[in-house]
């Protein structure tokens, strides 16, 4: 390999490695992070092993209807019968999948878009932020509305349609990055001895680029899930799955006399979206330490 | 009288894993309109000696030993006492200029703000007319007054802050790396109105840099600094023409000659200790190429030789 | 200055541009057939198919009808609504009060208090304060609002009984004057407090961020080493500093603010143009859906052009470019 590519290689994979040992030391330093990993991982092995551990089928009608928490159903029943418990559990993983798919459609173009923007420069830029600027100021949770009401609300779907619409942050971050990460020595060298500037992108910025918007991205993910709730319980999520959102729905009517229908799901969301900003928020104050209220 | 003496200033930064000694035991004199160069690498404590006779150190930062300015030790004094010396006695001008004042405010209102900070009696005709005057002394156009920072370049914004400093003809003024930023005709044309303005308002100058040809040509005394610690000390043309301490010798060689013959350039080998772990003997011992076995063991002490130079080093009093 | 404006305002007619490409695409996009959608039903009749044509001008090529759609938009036509069959502009307008009532009071208490907060937990960091502060602006953080909404409305107004379950108004009183001024605030108190807890957090971080960064600045230690005290240097230098990130969120949040808005106003059974969308999107009412997010897009274009110029206002370095 030519001496240049060589090093340039090295300096990515350098670069990287120090970068995760530096990631796996400050863990223990950043009190959110640490706690939100270990929430996250809880929810995780929640949601993996709810067909072990939830009591009954979700969807199923028992005789039971709206009756409160109890040694039978957990956190008891809806106004059709369907146990809390359970439903919470199934719940996971719909959120947890839409919320990570939905993030992950959303980071990969946001990275894309902001990493092409920044590196080519010149009237791509300038299209490219305009763009960017554009999406910015669209109201787009009601585009997301209005696109799933016409299109369709199964959780493909929602899901992107959330990706689709919220990569702007992400192309912003990636945007500052490429730009930052143009004028530097190796990247300089690599386009002198010919080599394309895709490749480059792709081999040499992104990579070196990625970590502020891994951390972005993880807070997407709480987004993510608090629009697919909301889309739930607008009535417009899909209704094939089990989903928080909709459960919150179906306990608005019982509020009065069934307290535990939208309390328990609405604190599922909540610890879960927690979860996914606390490690986000975490990679972020791994980033610029300054704003850590620990120090 | 001298104007400042330093005693066994010693600051030590405290976090919860580690304290670092960024300065150890330093002690030295400045006379009336004496000039101070302080020459040191990155991380030598340079700066932090300096900022300590300010109190601009952070919180953590704790400072022992004397620092007696006219007979009054800084150290000891009240937070209102200090207020009332800084800027009048003593100011300071630093390196980034540009973000020394703040970039959404105009620059007049800035300097005649941090005017009545001393001077609260002044009317504002009064005081726009002193802060005219002092940016007609360091060479600035009137219209600087009601310009924003970022309009100006940098050479212009360092002006400004030597403006500043010199607001209330302090006694002692303090450059940190003040002429670092700027390139070299915009320094040079800097450094030689500073040098008349001292003349002129009778000011003494600790100038702190880690380009030793600036001190060498701007200052009547050197201090040399290495990791905390004062190892050379004494009037500039002793100790440039006649280096005593191994790291001073050191320093004088990675610095090419415009004249004379072609020597080689060397750098010294190796890098800074780490200043959070206490080490034994010689702090330069790593790096020194005059080591010698009782330099592992023995902490050198300051010999003072004659002409009030100071050289730490176990071999001094002769020649290292 | 000017030449700044331009480009702000630029965007923004792309902004609205845009919008109005997409929702023209969205119509003939959307699985079914434009007419079907536009008529509401899956077999209109003979007459309303050909009535429809005309008026949109279905049967010419896809420009001509977007530019007779530009052109019937220019009028203030935004066109009928399906359901009632009253001019989508009407019925918007009907329904706008509520809803600004809402949004803006939220916006301004959210601002205020969230800034004020950011900047005390910044002045003391890493105190007690600071840290529940920042605990609490999670919690809020991770919170839907909907659910929010319901365990207000649960606390609050069904077991404490302190405030109404839902409306703007209480429709067997029937007030006027004074007493229907307070009918309303009475009811506004939860979905306010709601809309409000949802954005505090945003505001907070700003504020408190911007506040630490600006405090590290270098202009600060100048003015330190100059002996100034430390409440001016905070109340004249830090504070107009510290602000600028606050005003640009600004202009972003608003986007954010009117879909919290909307779906508050179905927890709470407000009358503002929010239920209006959600019923017109339950019965699959285009026409209005359009409008309406038209009339956003357009709304929250000017605001962002309104909040740039303040920013260039403060941040002289802008104006200068």
């Amino acid at each position: 390999m030519i001496e240049i590519e060589r090093i340039a290689k090295m300096n990515k994979s350098g670069n990287f490695k120090m970068k995760i040992k530096k990631i796996i030391s400050s863990i223990n330093n950043v009190k959110q992070l640490k706690a939100g990993i270990i929430l996250l991982a809880l929810i995780i092995l929640l949601a993996i092993f709810a067909p072990l551990i939830a009591t009954h089928d979700p969807f199923e009608l028992n005789d039971d209807m709206v009756s409160p928490p109890s040694n039978n159903y957990i956190l008891g029943t809806d106004g059709l019968g369907r146990d809390i418990f359970s439903g919470i559990l199934y719940g996971a993983r719909t959120s947890i999948l839409i919320g990570v798919v939905a993030a992950s459609i959303s980071g990969i173009m946001g990275t894309l878009i902001g990493g092409i923007s920044g590196f080519y420069g010149g009237k791509i830029d300038a299209v490219l932020s305009e763009v960017i600027n554009v999406f910015l100021m669209m109201p787009t949770f009601f585009l997301i509305l209005i696109i799933v009401a016409l299109f369709g609300s199964s959780m493909f779907n929602v899901m992107v349609v959330i990706g689709i619409t919220t990569w702007t942050g992400n192309a912003r971050l990636m945007r500052a990055e490429a730009l930052s990460l143009k004028q530097r020595t190796f990247v300089k060298s690599l386009e002198t001895i010919g080599e394309s500037k895709f490749k480059i992108l792709l081999k040499h910025i992104i990579p070196n680029g990625i970590f502020p918007i891994i951390a972005n991205t993880t807070m997407n993910v709480s987004d993510a899930i608090l629009t697919e709730s909301a889309l739930s319980f607008l009535g417009l999520g899909d209704p094939n799955v089990m989903s928080w959102g909709q459960i919150v729905y179906n306990g608005k009517s019982y509020l009065t006399n069934g307290w535990w229908i939208s309390t328990f799901s609405g604190i599922a969301i909540v610890l879960t979206v927690l979860a996914f900003y606390l490690i986000g928020d975490g990679m972020n104050n791994i980033l610029s330490p300054k704003l850590n209220s620990n120090n | 009288m001298k104007l400042l003496s330093i005693k066994n200033e010693s600051v030590v930064y405290r976090s919860k894993t580690k304290n670092v000694l960024a300065v150890n035991n330093v002690s030295f004199d400045i006379d009336k309109q004496d000039s101070v160069g302080i020459v040191g690498e990155s991380g030598s404590g340079k700066s932090t000696l300096a900022l300590a006779l300010l109190k601009l150190l952070p919180k953590n930062a704790d400072v022992t030993g004397e620092v007696l300015f006219e007979d009054k030790d800084l150290l000891k004094l009240s937070t209102d006492e200090f207020n009332d010396l800084r800027w009048k006695e003593i100011s300071i001008v630093f390196q980034k200029s540009m973000n020394s004042l703040s970039p959404i405010h105009r620059i007049g209102s800035q300097m005649a703000d941090i005017y009545t900070i001393h001077d609260g009696s002044a009317d504002s005709d009064e005081v726009k007319g002193k802060i005219i005057n002092l940016l007609e002394m360091v060479n600035l156009p009137t219209r600087v007054y009601t310009m924003y920072p970022h309009e100006l370049s940098g050479g212009m914004m360092q002006r400004v802050s030597i403006a500043l400093s010199l607001m209330h003809n302090p006694k002692l003024i303090i450059m940190d790396e003040a002429t670092t930023a700027l390139d070299v005709i915009t320094q040079g044309q800097i450094l030689n109105e500073i040098a008349e303005l001292e003349k002129k308002l009778k000011i003494a100058r600790i100038m702190i840099s880690h380009d030793m040809s600036v001190v060498a040509n701007t200052c009547r005394k050197i201090a040399v600094m290495y990791a905390g610690y004062l190892v050379e000390f004494g009037l500039v043309e002793d100790v440039i023409l006649n280096p005593k301490h191994p790291y001073t010798k050191g320093l004088l060689k990675s610095f090419p000659p415009l004249k004379g013959e072609k020597g080689e350039l060397r750098s010294i080998p190796g890098y800074l200790p780490d200043l959070s772990i206490p080490h034994e003997g010689c702090i330069f011992k790593d790096r020194c190429p005059q080591k010698e076995n009782i330099c592992l063991y023995t902490a050198p002490k300051t010999h003072i030789v004659e002409n009030g130079r100071k050289v730490m080093c176990n071999f001094a009093g002769g020649d290292c | 200055m000017a030449r700044y404006l331009r480009k702000r305002v630029l965007t923004g007619i792309l902004v609205i541009l845009v919008s109005l490409i997409i929702n023209f695409s969205l119509i003939h996009l959307a699985p079914g057939n434009p007419i079907n959608l536009l008529a509401g039903k899956d077999n209109p009749s003979q007459e309303m198919i050909d009535t429809l044509t005309k008026k949109y001008g279905l049967d010419k090529p896809i420009y001509v009808q977007f530019i007779h759609y530009i052109k019937t938009l220019l009028k203030g036509d935004l066109g009928y609504s399906i359901m009632s069959n009253e001019p989508v502009g009407k019925l918007i307008l009907e329904k706008v009060g509520p809803t600004l009532l809402l949004a803006l009071t939220s916006i301004i208490l959210a601002l205020v208090i969230g800034t004020a907060l950011g900047i005390l937990a910044a002045r003391k960091r890493g105190s007690k304060f600071d840290i529940v502060m920042n605990g609490l602006s999670y919690l809020f953080d991770s919170t839907p609002n909907f659910w929010l909404g319901l365990m207000l409305i649960l606390i609050f107004a069904s077991k404490l009984k302190v405030f109404p379950t839902a409306g703007m108004v209480d429709l067997r009183t029937q007030s006027e004057g004074i007493a229907k001024v307070i009918d309303i605030l009475w009811h506004l108190v939860l979905p306010l407090t709601t809309v409000t807890l949802i954005q505090i957090p945003y505001y907070f971080r700003i504020a408190r961020s911007s506040v630490i960064q600006t405090m590290s600045e270098d202009f600060i230690t100048t003015f330190r080493a100059a002996g100034m005290k430390e409440n001016r240097i905070f109340n004249k230098y830090v504070f107009k500093n510290a602000i600028l990130p606050t005003v640009t969120v600004f202009g972003i949040n608003l986007a954010y603010v009117i879909s919290g808005v909307a779906i508050i106003e179905i927890v709470f059974a407000w009358p503002g143009m929010g239920r209006l969308m959600m019923t017109a999107i339950s019965k699959r009412d285009y026409p209005l859906l359009m409008g309406i997010y038209l009339l956003l897009s357009v709304s929250i274009a000017v605001c962002m052009i309104v909040v740039d110029v303040v920013y260039a206002i403060i941040d002289p370095r802008i104006r200068y470019d």
